[in-house]
């Protein structure tokens, strides 16, 4: 905060200098007891209160700060002498803003505006206490009366910003975009306009109502020239004339920008596009970042190429000796856009002629002589192959397969093109439809180039990309591929020694840190996983994009400190970036960059209603209820924060689920794990996943997201559930119950009911069907494999339903082959049949990678939470208390002996479940390191075998026991460094570690079991 | 295939992958944002096909190839007479797209706006014009030697060292690079000393 300098309330600005020169340097202590000793001689002033309120903030002090400032805006409102200064009020409204009360600040000027009309500065306070608020409305209302009092460009176009962003994020009609066009027409007619940013934003209004050729002809006027870069100017005139459907001139414009930049591929297609009068780009809604109007894009009628076939063949000759000409003036090896633009000529050729000459193929052969030994070459011609045929895809593969792989060191061109056909195979799925005994051979090979080449970097410094780094990633895909097809150990034990390898020889490749990550995870080897993660500096913004690559195991794993930190730093980021985002927002304004300041508030929009942000806010509560299960208080005391659990079901609500945003990026996820809510390798081997083209589709991207959709929904009513439950259970004790049951009591169970409804229906099934899936699975007459959803979803709602059966005694249960299950029975039951079947390999995890550990954990920790909790609740109304008399207690103790017993049953149930669970878990505790450590080694051992894993890890041993002389000191240091047996170990700790920390969590729920019991009546 | 455009906000989603590079500060969204609100042109990325970010340079540099983001470009114009100068905030480039001299097109763009560019700045009510800047100048860390070596060849000299300018910790090297502006290279004459952050000029 800057120090304020002047008058304000009549106080001179050498007292008021010290106390914010305190508060700059956050000597608060001080600055209270100068704004105290200041207050004591201006006791009425509002400014004077107000720097004291904004000091006790700072101090902690959030409750004494408020009632400061309310005195303060007392006497703001009371005393009409006083003129009201934009001082005091942004020092208040600073205040009320960290107290979350922007409506406090907003009174404040609006009423002294209302008081001192035409007041600018005052206005313009106004106006930002809106854009905080976003009151679109507010803001375009406030905007006028400033345009109206000074005539300002810049008020003007707030005023038109402000109508922007009622159509874009508000409810406004697309009719307000004429308002805004009229303003702004007026305006300009006596004005002109002095800011480019407003010229885009006229324009974008233009283009937003489709007027494009009104936007040509003010580009092409006198303020056109508002743009001073050409370019610019140029790329908005193309894009402007395309949409319009001016072809030739649009082709001519476009033509124009890449004379000056022969190098911008986007351009390019947008050339091409418009030679060949093809808007089918343009109809896909290609998202126009410059201008986000991408309602407006896309929303045309798609009319594919018509034209005849003489002027089609014109049009490409043309687009090829123009594209020729580029390549004449790009000067260097770098510029690969005119070389690109061939195959993208031929490839439109194709597929509008339906031709299958052999162009597009030698222009992609010579495309990779060119380019070939580049790492971005796959990335360039992934589109181009898969417009070709089968064996057309072959015969170029064998072509590009032919660079030999010689036995002595490949220059690094050579080495490029080597590791670009290596990405070629895989990407185009070749590499994975090897028989393994192949499979195994290229694996080696990859290792052994790798090591081979180390020579090439020894003088690069650590921090640079070494040549060949890629080639272990390609190895480890190879290895984890031979691990889902044969299940040995061995091969997914290789894939991360050829990782930790690759990272001890240089620690700063983030491309091996995010596949151990997971591979780690797989193995449930979290800390490991959660160490390479915090290597990779994960902050800020990538909190949003890159946290899914841990948290969701971390959620549901019994790590819950780390866990903890992880929520809390996504969320402070979040928190922290809403706080200041309006005023980021008003930044913008205040600098004329007015398209800056809607694109704000659209990312704003768009980060408010992050998929992740939701489930954070959901799951963050529902870890602190897990944690405090064991005692009920302690758990009504955090169901209390959160108003009983009613703070989160607006997030379950349809419309916030329907406007979630899906932030994440998954393009750097690992091919097995293409999003987090899918594994390979948790499933058997299947060659129909092998296609890379077909990963994430849209269709496959909407399903997704209406999958994460009804999580949201289904997880959002958890605390709510929970807290509806213990009060129904309570409840269903009072004596008298249905008789004199209170309206609340009613009321608690008729919603604890539809809630049940809804989240059944997340389940997909109404609320008898999923009792009756229920009830199918413990006859047998149906797998809990086949159910949708989570086994542990299943589990939770029949926790519920007993609960509200309680006091509902409303539920029918189907016979089951003739036994009658009462709803304690169903739960009870469920867990037995649950935890059998979650244990059902008794393996060891060390032997078992892909066990469901974490299914287990959530069972023990959410489920049996919430049961216990129930019971707990059951058992306090059940303890007599002090004013139950004596007389007749008798009976209504018997009366409760049917449910006590239940209840003991259940309990020995629990403890039953957890006691089996502990026991698995106390014999891999127990086993000695040394013994799991040469069983991992052992699946490593090859035998004399050619087949099966071990093969790799040889190479790496080899080079690292004796290096190549010719890889220098550092790197040399580095292999000698490396060991086989202790990436093992750190396998062997890994799990120890957290198969340790979940036999705490079983203990301590047994414990508390346990004491349980002895409270049974 | 490089496509130059203004960094927009949703870049800020689609950056990750250069990002992960340790080489590359991921900055608070204030940094960024305010980059954004007061010099949205001096704020560039370089999109690969299928849109994916190269890299980014806080000034500009787009390569639009089927590939990823390209570079972003941070930037900004400040000092006053002679010692107006653009100064690069960020510069990074994605590792499969290096040693394609983006980086250097990546410069070349921003020293080209520097150049040229005619400002318009309004402090308060009043509205001062600018004309061309005299140098281009950036911070780096005094270990990053794959950046210094780069910015040599572009012909970047280290002008003075900064103690202790990263969190106190690291020391920074101030480089710099005449433009055309600045006939006699005066910009370009290094300090005899280091100097402290303190002594700094500008923020």
């Amino acid at each position: 905060m800057a120090s304020k300098f002047g008058m304000a309330g009549g106080i001179p600005e050498r007292r008021v200098r010290p106390i914010w020169d305190a508060v700059d340097s956050r000597q608060f202590k001080n600055a209270l007891k100068l704004s105290t000793a200041l207050l004591s001689k201006f006791p009425n002033s509002p400014y004077a209160l107000a720097l004291k309120a904004l000091i006790l903030e700072r101090l902690g002090k959030p409750d004494e700060a408020l009632s400061v400032c309310l005195n303060a805006k007392e006497h703001l409102y009371s005393d009409d002498a006083i003129l009201i200064d934009d001082l005091t009020l942004s020092t208040l409204q600073i205040v009320f803003q960290r107290l979350d009360r922007l409506d406090l600040a907003t009174s404040c000027y609006e009423y002294a505006c209302g008081k001192f009309a035409n007041n600018l500065e005052l206005m313009m306070g106004l106006f930002n206490c809106y854009v905080r608020e976003y009151s679109y409305v507010k803001q375009q209302q406030t905007a006028i009366k400033m345009y109206k009092v000074a005539g300002e460009e810049r008020f003007l176009l707030w005023a038109v910003c402000s109508v922007q962003l009622q159509v874009l994020c508000g409810e406004g009609g697309e009719k307000l975009l004429l308002l805004a066009e009229a303003l702004l027409k007026k305006h300009i007619a006596s004005h002109d306009l002095h800011e480019p940013e407003a010229l885009l934003v006229y324009i974008s209004i233009l283009e937003q109502q489709a007027k494009y050729e009104a936007a040509l002809e003010i580009l092409s006027g006198k303020l056109g020239s508002l743009l001073a870069m050409e370019g610019d100017k140029l790329r908005l005139q193309g894009r402007l004339l395309a949409h319009a459907r001016d072809y030739a001139a649009a082709a001519a414009i476009f033509q124009k920008v890449l004379e000056s930049c022969p190098d911008d591929w986007e351009y390019f297609l947008h050339y091409l596009d418009c030679l060949l009068e093809d808007d089918s780009r343009w109809c896909k809604g290609i998202v126009d970042d410059q201008t986000q109007w991408s309602k407006v894009v896309g929303t045309g009628t798609c009319n594919l190429s018509l034209l005849t076939d003489e002027v089609f063949d014109s049009r490409i000759s043309s687009a090829l000796t123009f594209v020729q000409k580029l390549q004449t003036e790009v000067d260097n090896d770098s510029s690969r856009g005119p070389y690109l633009a061939n195959l993208e000529i031929e490839k439109r050729r194709r597929l509008y002629k339906k031709s299958d000459d052999r162009k597009l193929m030698e222009a992609l052969l010579k495309y990779f002589g060119r380019f070939g030994h580049l790492a971005c070459f796959t990335s360039d011609v992934e589109m181009f192959l898969q417009v070709l045929t089968h064996n057309e895809k072959t015969e170029i593969l064998e072509d590009i397969m032919k660079v030999h792989e010689s036995p002595s060191i490949l220059p690094a061109k050579a080495l490029g093109q080597v590791m670009t056909s290596f990405r070629l195979q895989e990407s185009t799925g070749v590499t994975f439809r090897l028989p393994a005994f192949e499979l195994q051979s290229t694996a080696a090979r990859m290792t052994e180039m790798y090591c081979k080449h180390l020579p090439l970097s020894k003088d690069l410094d650590p921090q640079e990309n070494m040549h060949g780094e890629e080639l272990l990633v390609m190895a480890c895909n190879v290895l984890v591929q031979l691990f889902w097809r044969t299940r040995r150990l061995g091969y997914l034990l290789e894939a991360i020694m050829v990782l930790e390898f690759g990272l001890t020889i240089r620690r700063y490749v983030w491309q091996y840190k995010i596949l151990l990550l997971h591979l780690y995870s797989y193995f449930c080897v979290f800390p490991s996983a959660l160490d390479w993660y915090k290597t990779l500096d994960i902050k800020n913004i990538l909190l949003e994009t890159a946290s899914h690559h841990i948290l969701p195991q971390m959620l549901r794993s019994p790590l819950w400190p780390d866990l903890t930190d992880l929520l809390n730093e996504y969320l402070k980021f979040m928190d922290d970036h809403f706080r200041e985002a309006a005023d980021l927002t008003f930044l913008a304004y205040r600098h004329r960059n007015y398209t800056k300041a809607i694109e704000f508030v659209q990312f704003r929009e768009r980060l408010q209603h992050s998929h992740q942000y939701s489930m954070i806010r959901i799951e963050a509560p529902i870890l602190q209820l897990k944690q405090k299960a064991a005692s009920l208080e302690e758990a009504e005391c955090i169901l209390e924060n959160l108003n009983h659990g009613v703070q989160l079901l607006d997030l379950s609500s349809e419309e916030n689920c329907k406007s979630l945003t899906f932030n994440e990026d998954m393009q750097s996820r690992p091919w097995w794990t293409p999003t987090p809510d899918e594994n390979y390798l948790l499933g058997p081997f299947e060659e129909d996943l092998l296609c890379p083209e077909e990963f994430m589709g849209k269709k496959q991207a909407n399903e997704r997201e209406t999958r994460l959709r009804k999580v949201i929904e289904r997880r959002a009513l958890l605390p709510r559930l929970v807290a509806l439950s213990i009060q129904t259970a309570s409840s269903s004790l009072k004596e008298n119950v249905k008789a004199n049951g209170s309206i609340d009591d009613n009321s608690n169970s008729s919603e604890l009911k539809h809630l049940l409804e809804r989240y059944a229906r997340s389940l997909g099934n109404s609320f008898d069907d999923a009792i009756k899936i229920i009830v199918g699975i413990l006859d047998g007459q149906r797998h809990l494999e086949d159910c949708s959803s989570h086994i542990v979803d299943w589990m939770n709602y029949a926790v519920f339903v007993n609960a509200w059966n309680l006091f509902s005694r409303d539920l029918a249960l189907p016979d089951g082959n003739g036994c009658q299950f009462d709803s304690w029975n169903l739960v009870d039951n469920l867990i037995e049949k649950c935890t059998i079947e979650l244990l059902r390999s008794t393996e060891p995890l060390l032997k078992c990678p892909g066990h469901d550990l974490l299914s287990l954990v959530q069972m023990v920790t959410e489920t049996f939470s919430w049961h216990c909790l129930v019971i707990q609740s059951c058992l306090r109304s059940l303890q007599p208390s002090g004013k139950k008399k004596k007389r007749g207690s008798g009976a209504a103790d018997h009366s409760h002996l049917p449910l006590c017993k239940a209840i003991r049953h259940s309990v020995d149930s629990l403890c039953a479940a957890v006691e089996k669970v502990t026991t698995w878990l106390k014999a891999q505790l127990n086993e000695l390191e040394d013994e799991k450590l040469s069983f991992l080694l052992s699946s490593l051992q090859r035998n004399g075998c050619d087949e099966g894993p071990g093969h790799i890890l040889e190479i790496l041993e080899a080079e690292a026991a004796t290096p190549n002389p010719e890889v220098g000191f550092r790197i040399s240091q580095m292999l000698q460094s490396w060991s086989s047996a202790d990436v093992a170990r750190k396998v062997i700790k890994g799990q120890f570690s957290v198969l340790s920390e979940f036999y705490c969590l079983c203990n301590s729920k047994l414990k508390s079991m346990q004491a349980l019991r002895q409270l049974i009546p | 295939m490089t496509t130059i455009r203004r960094f927009c906000c949703n870049d800020l989603l689609r950056f990750s992958p250069v990002n992960f590079d340790h080489l590359t500060e991921t900055f608070n969204m204030s940094f960024y944002m305010t980059y954004l609100a007061r010099w949205p042109d001096y704020f560039h990325v370089g999109e690969g096909p299928g849109n994916r970010i190269m890299g980014y340079n806080m000034y500009i540099l787009l390569e639009l190839t089927t590939a990823s983001y390209v570079s972003a470009v941070m930037g900004k114009v400040e000092g006053q007479g002679e010692s107006w100068h653009g100064h690069v905030t960020a510069v990074t480039v994605a590792p499969e797209y290096r040693r394609q001299q983006l980086a250097k097109k990546l410069m070349n763009m921003l020293e080209e706006i520097s150049d040229k560019i005619q400002l318009g700045f309004c402090i308060e009510k009043r509205f001062l014009s600018r004309d061309k800047a005299y140098f281009v100048d950036l911070f780096v860390r005094a270990s990053n030697m794959p950046a210094i070596k780069m910015y040599e060849k572009l012909g970047y000299i280290i002008y003075r060292r900064v103690l202790r300018y990263y969190s106190g910790e690291e020391d920074g090297l101030d480089m710099r690079k005449a433009l055309s502006r600045d006939v006699e290279k005066k910009s370009m004459i290094p300090l005899k000393r280091p100097v402290t952050p303190d002594e700094l000029e500008y923020d």
